[in-house]
């Protein structure tokens, strides 16, 4: 409770700055931040790999923008119905491709993820094709519209301290020990009496909605829409934060975040380098830093330590 | 009905590449369980190669061996540096290809930007009349190719002693090193396999696919959709697969939308991972044992 409480102040205090770039990465790594933790819930800690979890976002924003236009519904609504929507669809994606595991899984979920950016591309009538959306209404309370980074920034990171919460209680749950179980053995886990395939596709239903909450969100935020941000580029994206994050840990997860965030940032004037950059990363974090970035890093400071003080003496 | 002919033949032909990039997926699969979704990367870094080697003088012939023996040497590469250390672990195995292929992209589009790259055809470019279709001399390399990997790789597995130590290291790695094989050079020796078919196929097919940086993807998915359907690890189920999805994504071009015709492949991977999981033939293992 205490972490959540200094990481709002944190986020409060950066307000201070009165950076508007500070501010916009921050939104952004907010934005990430959602759809990274439902992945985190369920590779990490359910074990299950996706290489979809763009495709969620991305119905999470579309299906936003299109609720809003078609039914007239105001944005906040138009967020938590197509997140439920979105949840709902994710459930049974789960029932169907959770029949499978290891790389029929991964290929799978693949397939999913480029389904959806085929249909986004492909229905121009409802998802304006590859032109995208354009006008969609910002947030707004008592009539005050939320268009600034200041402004839609509470609104994030309020929704991302929520979640964090709930997944860091979910993990913390007998549901959370279910889910640690299959992660390390599904026989053993259903031997003890849990329902490995509820959990799954609950575990599903619950990330599916975090994607889309983000990619509601995203949605009123930048105002315009079209399937660029929705490949499996992102979705591989996703997985590196993870995987930089150490899969099952939700600080973890968060710092994963801001560090991809913050190398793409740093990269961006080199150009198409830090694909380049991404793509090592995932590499050496998954041989060397299985755990996650952070850990590995303090083991092997520890590592390099020990000798030395022990050569001290 | 000269135009069901039509499409007919270029779905032999579309079906045909997507063998040739789904066999390169059976060396790798066969020793080490691993998925390489790389492998549509390393048939894009054969087939640029002899691109650039060709423009800068080398003949064609020479230029296309050139670039598969890098290829090779990149999947040597490759299998040293990243998939050695995780050996035990599928899925880590699998996340660092997808690693893989997404640094290969990186270079590519440095190296060669992002334009498509033509490559001359091996034997003209005059069109062959059949049955009042048409049909490229270069798809006759591509088929013709197709039929003579498949068979060699099938033959190799099934009756020549390295195959069988293959087949062996795949069904049970701990087995095979107790009778004495090296599962790790065994490993080796499948990804420079893989690396050899990947940029064989490259090669042959880019006079008709033009080739650029992030044409993989979708080459090692459709390779990838032509296994399933056929059978995983098996070069005669993987050339079945491919001539089956092609021949069903011509039809749906020519008679429904052209713009779908990528979905029906997921489809067709989504219902035979769902209703028949180890494809038409059954997975080599299973099949043979």
């Amino acid at each position: 409770m205490l972490r959540f409480l200094i990481l709002a102040l944190a986020l409060a205090g950066s307000l201070l700055l009165n950076s508007g770039y500070f501010t916009n990465l921050l939104v952004i790594i907010g934005l990430h931040t959602l759809p990274a933790i439902g992945l985190a819930l369920l590779m990490g800690y359910t074990g299950q790999i996706s290489l979809g979890h763009a495709a969620f976002y991305g119905l999470g924003a579309y299906g936003a923008a299109i609720l809003g236009r078609r039914l007239g519904l105001d944005p906040w609504l138009d967020i938590l119905v197509a997140s439920v929507i979105v949840a709902v669809i994710a459930r049974w994606i789960g029932a169907l491709v959770f029949r499978l595991r290891g790389h029929h899984l991964a290929m799978a979920t693949l397939a999913f993820g480029i389904i959806v950016h085929i249909g986004l591309v492909e229905l121009r009538d409802l998802t304006g094709g590859p032109n995208g959306l354009t006008g969609i209404p910002p947030l707004s309370i008592f009539g005050h519209k939320l268009t600034s980074d200041f402004a839609i920034f509470p609104v994030v990171w309020g929704a991302c301290l929520l979640m964090m919460a709930l997944a860091q209680n979910l993990v913390g749950s007998p549901l959370g020990l279910s889910m640690r179980a299959i992660a390390e053995n599904e026989r053993v886990a259903a031997s003890v009496g849990t329902d490995v395939a509820a959990v799954k596709r609950h575990i599903m239903m619950l990330s599916g909605f975090m994607a889309a909450l983000g990619g509601g969100l995203y949605a009123h935020y930048i105002g315009y829409l079209s399937p660029g941000p929705f490949d499996v580029g992102f979705s591989i994206r996703l997985l590196l934060m993870v995987a930089v994050g150490g899969f099952a840990n939700i600080w973890g997860v968060l710092f994963g975040v801001v560090f991809i965030t913050l190398i793409g940032e740093l990269l961006k004037p080199l150009g198409s380098y830090d694909v380049i950059a991404y793509g090592a990363l995932l590499i050496i974090v998954i041989i060397f830093f299985p755990r996650g970035l952070l850990e590995g890093l303090g083991g092997l400071l520890a590592h390099l330590k020990s000798p030395l003080l022990r050569g001290a003496k | 009905m000269v135009e069901a002919l039509q499409i007919l033949l270029s779905g032999l032909v579309v079906g045909s590449i997507y063998g040739l990039v789904g066999v390169g997926f059976t060396g790798i699969y066969n020793v080490t369980g691993i998925v390489n979704f790389a492998q549509g990367d390393f048939a894009v870094v054969g087939a640029l190669m002899t691109i650039t080697l060709n423009l800068a003088g080398v003949p064609l012939l020479p230029a296309a061996l050139l670039a598969i023996a890098i290829t090779c040497a990149l999947a040597a590469v490759v299998e040293r540096m990243a998939i050695r250390p995780v050996r035990q672990d599928v899925i880590r195995g699998i996340i660092i290809t997808i690693g893989i292929g997404v640094v290969i992209q990186g270079v590519a589009v440095i190296a060669w930007g992002t334009d498509a790259q033509p490559m001359p055809a091996f034997s003209g470019e005059r069109p062959i009349e059949f049955f009042g279709a048409t049909l490229l001399p270069q798809s006759l390399w591509v088929i013709g190719t197709a039929v003579a990997l498949v068979g060699g790789l099938y033959v190799f597995f099934q009756h020549t002693y390295l195959g069988k130590m293959f087949r062996a290291c795949a069904m049970n790695p701990f087995a095979a090193r107790l009778v004495g094989m090296r599962v790790a050079t065994m490993s080796a020796i499948s990804f420079m396999l893989s690396g050899i078919l990947g940029a064989v196929a490259g090669i042959i097919i880019a006079p008709i696919a033009l080739t650029q940086y992030d044409s993989g993807l979708q080459l090692g998915i459709k390779g990838f959709v032509a296994c399933i359907i056929g059978g995983f690890g098996n070069p005669i189920g993987a050339a079945l697969g491919g001539l089956l999805l092609g021949i069903l994504e011509a039809f749906a071009a020519g008679y429904v939308s052209s713009g779908y015709k990528n979905a029906i492949a997921f489809v067709l991977l989504l219902v035979f991972l769902f209703f028949r999981p180890g494809g038409l033939l059954g997975e080599m293992e299973r099949a043979s044992s």
